[in-house]
């Protein structure tokens, strides 16, 4: 499925991407609100939400100078896309709304990326990719 | 007391060694230093960052540090750090990678019950537990874990040496139309679709069905 592959193509260059994030002070997904304290109702919304996120935030400020992790990045991004691309089919059909808490807590993980520089931000949101995977899995 | 002259080389691959999400530190001795050279342990919380010791891992000569406790969260996920000491010197502060006790574990094989009648035999299969505090703390199953928790099985027939392979969610397993007065060996194995996760294959466990009693 998608997210076995986006998770297979985490694994190889995982070490790599976080070794490049010494911050560790701060988290987009998981501080100060984790991820896991999210309803089960406002999943569906969040998961959109975060998919537009890193197709429009990370994968594109995620350049390396290491070829080989660069194209393990645009692999997981096409991954993103095919899922995005269901996601759309439930929001159009009503079934992924966004309730005030999923918003709020969207706004959160924005406030977290800007409160760093963009490369920073997205190479620290690449690094929590697991993060986001572990999440999703725990009560699909 | 303030830091001492840290010239001392640095331990070497400080890295996490988990089984069932028992979280041991581990590290190599400096090189070159002998005996002698004692260590502290430190670890944060990743997205917090706060350097928290471990007083139980303080001036300590061996080269692990059991932080089960301190990592018990899966949900979060962790640096480790070690700094050596020796004759007044010290070393810097090598740290782990990030650790993810949900996706960096080891996971042990299930435990196999086999009964069997005249014809078939009954596998019982059973998920190892999650690390816990104590003896008498509650229990966890790595099943509750890793909701998407399956086994492998392999059974063998001795007498032919022909094998099955079975793949299976729930824990149980009937294997029918088989050979009266026959012995079989059970092995099991877990395997955890995402994220991906395998362990071993369990020892043989092997049972003969009944004879057949209207031969």
């Amino acid at each position: 499925t998608g997210v076995t592959e986006i998770r297979s193509g985490f694994n190889a260059i995982k070490a790599n991407i976080q070794a490049r994030d010494p911050i560790r002070t701060l988290s987009i997904l998981s501080h100060p609100h984790s991820l896991h304290k999210v309803k089960s109702s406002d999943k569906c919304c969040i998961i959109h939400k975060l998919f537009n996120f890193y197709m429009d935030k990370v994968f594109k400020h995620c350049q390396t100078e290491d070829s080989y992790v660069n194209r393990k990045i645009s692999s997981i991004a096409n991954s993103f896309l095919s899922i995005k691309r269901k996601l759309e089919q439930c929001h159009k059909q009503n079934k992924c709304l966004c309730g005030q808490e999923s918003t709020e807590k969207f706004k959160q993980i924005l406030v977290n990326y800007e409160g760093l520089n963009i490369t920073s931000a997205a190479i620290k949101s690449l690094g929590e990719l697991d993060i986001l995977l572990d999440w999703m899995e725990k009560s699909h | 007391s303030g830091e001492l002259y840290c010239s001392l080389p640095n331990p070497r691959n400080v890295h996490f060694e988990s089984i069932n999400m028992k979280n041991v530190l581990h590290w190599s001795a400096p090189e070159g230093t002998g005996d002698g050279v004692l260590y502290k342990v430190k670890y944060s919380v990743y997205g917090i960052g706060k350097w928290i010791r471990k007083p139980e891992c303080r001036k300590i000569n061996r080269t692990w540090c059991d932080l089960s406790s301190e990592t018990a969260d899966y949900e979060e996920q962790y640096y480790a750090s070690v700094k050596a000491f020796l004759n007044g010197m010290c070393s810097d502060w090598m740290e782990t990678t990030r650790f993810n006790p949900l996706t960096d574990t080891k996971i042990d094989p299930p435990t196999v019950n086999v009964s069997s009648t005249e014809k078939s035999i009954s596998i019982i299969l059973t998920a190892p537990e999650k690390w816990k505090r104590s003896p008498g703390g509650e229990s966890v199953s790595l099943l509750q874990v890793y909701p998407g928790l399956q086994y492998n099985v392999s059974v063998l027939n001795k007498k032919t040496k022909k094998r099955w392979f079975f793949s299976i969610s729930n824990n149980t397993l009937v294997v029918p139309w088989l050979e009266p007065g026959t012995s079989y060996c059970v092995s099991a194995q877990i395997h955890v679709t995402t994220p991906l996760l395998r362990s071993g294959f369990s020892k043989e466990y092997c049972i003969a069905t009944l004879k057949d009693k209207t031969a």
